[in-house]
C-alpha cells in the first residue's frame, strides 16, 4: 500500500523501532532505579536485557531513514551529514541530535551492563550505570515523543496534526519497548541458578506485565479521544480520520491489527495473568508460550500502528482547493 | 529579449525600464544566495523581504493548452513523471449545465511558507532580497519532509540532483530582468508577474482592482500566487450526485 508515497516502509520501520528501543531503554532503566539505586538492584537482571536490545533498533531504523533519503538514492551517500550542520526548530532537526545523543548514550548504557567489562573498574561501572539511567529517561522519551511530533507539525497532513497523536506514540513506544524486552528473556532466558532468581525473574515480569496493561489501557483510550474528537469537527480532519473508522481503505487494517490483535486481546490476557496477583497476591506465574505470544502481539500491533497512521496521513491532506 | 518580453507582458515602457533595474540589483544579490543556504532558517521565514515577487492568473484567459507546462519542463529540464508547473482541468455539470475550468498551477512563494519551517537543514529559505522561495539542491539531503508539508503538492524529489524542488519564479531569469518562462509563454497573457510590495506594480494594480483568490486559504500560508476567477471546485466538493472531476495532467491524479 505504500507505493508511490513519499513516505514508506522504512520509514514505517523506523518510527517503530526507534520508538520501541527508546520505550525499552527508558521502561528497563526506570524499572532498575525502582529497584534501589545500589548497582545490582533487584531488577537489574531485567534492565540488562533492555540495554542490551534497545540500542540495536535504534540504529537500525536510522539506517533505515538514510537509505530512503533523496539525496542517497542519487548516490550523493553521505549528503546526510548537512543534518549535523545546523539545528534549527524542524523538528527533524531536533529529533537529529535528540536520536544522536541517544544512540550514543545508549551504547555507553549497554557497556556498563557488561560484567567484567575491560576499561573500567566495576565500581565506576556501577555508578556510571546509576547514572546514565537517570540521564537516559529523558532522552528514551524525547526520542519517542518527537516521533509523533515530527508528523504532527504539518497542517497540511490533518490526520497527522494532532497534539495527542505525540502522546500516542509514547505511549506505544512504553508499551512496545515493554514488549520487546519481555520477548527477548523469554526467547532467552539464560539460567536461573536458584529459586530467589526465578522468583525475581517473575517479580520483574509481573511489574512490567502490569505496567504494559495500564499502558494499553492509556492507549486505547488516546486512540479513542482521537478518532472521537476528529469524528466530531468537519472538514479536513473529519475527512482524514475516516479512513480508519469503518467504511474507510484502512478501516479493518486498523481494528484487526492495531485494536484486537495490537491491544485488546494482549492486554485481556495480560490482565488474567495480573490480576490474581494485583488483588489476592497470589504468585505472579505465566507460561513461556504465553510470555512470547503476547509481546509478539503487542509488536505486531504496534507496528501496524505506524504502518496505518503514516499511510492514513499521505493519502489524506486538506479538503478543497 | 527584453522587447519581447515588455511587449508580451504589455508594459508601459517606463515601467519595464525601472522592473529592468532593481531585476539587476536582485541579481547581483543571488550570487550570495548559497551562502546564506545554512544560515538560520527561521530568520528568513519571520523577516519581511522588501521585494515580494507573486503572480496573479487570470484563469478567464486561459485555454489549459499547457504550454506554460511545456516551457517550464523545458526550462529546467525537469525530469520526466515530475512537474514544476501544471494545468488541472475541472470539470463539472450536467449537460446542458456544463463547465470546464482551468487551473494553472505552480508554487505559491507563501509568506508563511511550511516547507520552510520543517526543513532540518536550511536547504529551503524564503530568499530576503525578492521573497522567492527556494531549495539549495547542494544542501538539501532529500528526506522529503516538505514534500509532506506543503499544502499545494508544489514539491516533488529530482532522481537526478537527489533533492527537493520546486517552481522557483525562473530565479535565472528573473535576477537578469526577463519574466518567468511561463509568463514569457502565456499566449491568453494569463499570467502576470511582478512585486506585490510595490503598489505601483501591474500586478498590485490588478489584485487591487480585481475580485481574486488564493488557494487553500485557510492553511495560513500566505501565498504570493493569486487567481481571478479560479474554479475551487473539487472532488471532494461533489455532493448530491453532483459530478465533479479534477484532471491533474501529473503524475499525482490526485489532488491531495
Amino acid at each position: 500500500m505504500t507505493e508511490g508515497l513519499n513516505w514508506g516502509l522504512p520509514v514505517i520501520w523506523y518510527l517503530f523501532l526507534a520508538g520501541m528501543g527508546a520505550g525499552a531503554l527508558t521502561a528497563s532503566a526506570s524499572l532498575f532505579l525502582r529497584g534501589g539505586s545500589v548497582a545490582r538492584g533487584m531488577h537489574v537482571e531485567i534492565a540488562r536485557y533492555g540495554a542490551f536490545i534497545a540500542p540495536i533498533p535504534v540504529m537500525v531504523g536510522s539506517l533505515l531513514l538514510i537509505f530512503e533519503l533523496g539525496s542517497f538514492e542519487a548516490g550523493h551517500w553521505f549528503r546526510w551529514i548537512n543534518l549535523y550542520l545546523v539545528i534549527n526548530l524542524s523538528p527533524m532537526s531536533i529529533g537529529t541530535w535528540l536520536l544522536t545523543f541517544f544512540i550514543g548514550l545508549s551504547v555507553v548504557y549497554a557497556y556498563t551492563f557488561i560484567h567484567n567489562a575491560p576499561g573500567i573498574t566495576n565500581e565506576q561501572r556501577y555508578s556510571l550505570r546509576i547514572f546514565l539511567s537517570w540521564v537516559i529517561i529523558p532522552f528514551g522519551i524525547g526520542v519517542a515523543v518527537y516521533t509523533g511530533v515530527l508528523l504532527g507539525a504539518m497542517p497540511s497532513r490533518p490526520f497527522w496534526n494532532s497534539p495527542i497523536l505525540a502522546m500516542l506514540f509514547v505511549v506505544s513506544s512504553l508499551s512496545t519497548g515493554i514488549a520487546a524486552v519481555l520477548l527477548a528473556r523469554a526467547l532467552f532466558p539464560g539460567k536461573q541458578s536458584n529459586d530467589e532468581a526465578a522468583e525475581q525473574y517473575h517479580q520483574s515480569g509481573y511489574i512490567f506485565a502490569a505496567s504494559d496493561v495500564m499502558l494499553i489501557g492509556f492507549e486505547l483510550l488516546i486512540l479513542f479521544l482521537f478518532l472521537m474528537f476528529a469524528h466530531l469537527t468537519v472538514g479536513d480532519v473529519k475527512q482524514a480520520v475516516s479512513v480508519v473508522l469503518p467504511g474507510g481503505s484502512l478501516a479493518s487494517m486498523f481494528f484487526i491489527w492495531v485494536v484486537l490483535v495490537g491491544l485488546l486481546v494482549p492486554a485481556l490476557i495480560e490482565l488474567y495473568y495480573v490480576v490474581p496477583k494485583l488483588l489476592y497476591h497470589k504468585a505472579f506465574a505465566i507460561p513461556r508460550g504465553i510470555e512470547i505470544i503476547v509481546p509478539a502481539a503487542i509488536l505486531t500491533g504496534g507496528f501496524m500502528l505506524r504502518y496505518v497512521v503514516v499511510i492514513a496521513g499521505q493519502i489524506t491532506g486538506p479538503v478543497g482547493i | 529579449m527584453d522587447a519581447e518580453v515588455k511587449m508580451k507582458n504589455g508594459d508601459e515602457g517606463k515601467s519595464a525600464l525601472s522592473r529592468r533595474d532593481f531585476f539587476g540589483a536582485a541579481g547581483a544579490a543571488t550570487l550570495t544566495a548559497g551562502a546564506v543556504a545554512l544560515s538560520n532558517t527561521a530568520d528568513a521565514v519571520t523577516a519581511k523581504s522588501k521585494i515580494q515577487y507573486g503572480m496573479l492568473i487570470d484563469t478567464r484567459r486561459c485555454s489549459g493548452c499547457q504550454a506554460c507546462s511545456v516551457a517550464c519542463k523545458a526550462e529546467f529540464d525537469v525530469p520526466l513523471g515530475a512537474t514544476r508547473s501544471w494545468v488541472e482541468y475541472v470539470e463539472k455539470g450536467t449537460y446542458p449545465d456544463v463547465s470546464r475550468n482551468f487551473l494553472p498551477r505552480l508554487c505559491n512563494h507563501c509568506s508563511e511558507p511550511l516547507c520552510v519551517s520543517v526543513c532540518p537543514t536550511g536547504a529551503t529559505y524564503k530568499r530576503k532580497e525578492d521573497g522567492i522561495v527556494v531549495t539549495d539542491s547542494d544542501v538539501c539531503i532529500g528526506c522529503k519532509y516538505c514534500l509532506q508539508a506543503c499544502p499545494y503538492d508544489a514539491r516533488f524529489i529530482n532522481h537526478k540532483t537527489g533533492s527537493a524542488d520546486k517552481c522557483d519564479f525562473c530565479l535565472h531569469r528573473v535576477s537578469q530582468g526577463v519574466v518567468p518562462a511561463c509568463v514569457n509563454t502565456c499566449e491568453g497573457r494569463a499570467r502576470i508577474f511582478g512585486d506585490i510590495n510595490d503598489p505601483n506594480s501591474e500586478i498590485s494594480r490588478l489584485i487591487a482592482s480585481n475580485p481574486v483568490t488564493v488557494l487553500r486559504k485557510g492553511q495560513g500560508t500566505k501565498p504570493n500566487v493569486y487567481y481571478i476567477a479560479a474554479d475551487h471546485a473539487d472532488e471532494t466538493d461533489a455532493t448530491n450526485g453532483q459530478y465533479i472531476n479534477v484532471t491533474t495532467h501529473r503524475e499525482q491524479a490526485e489532488r491531495r
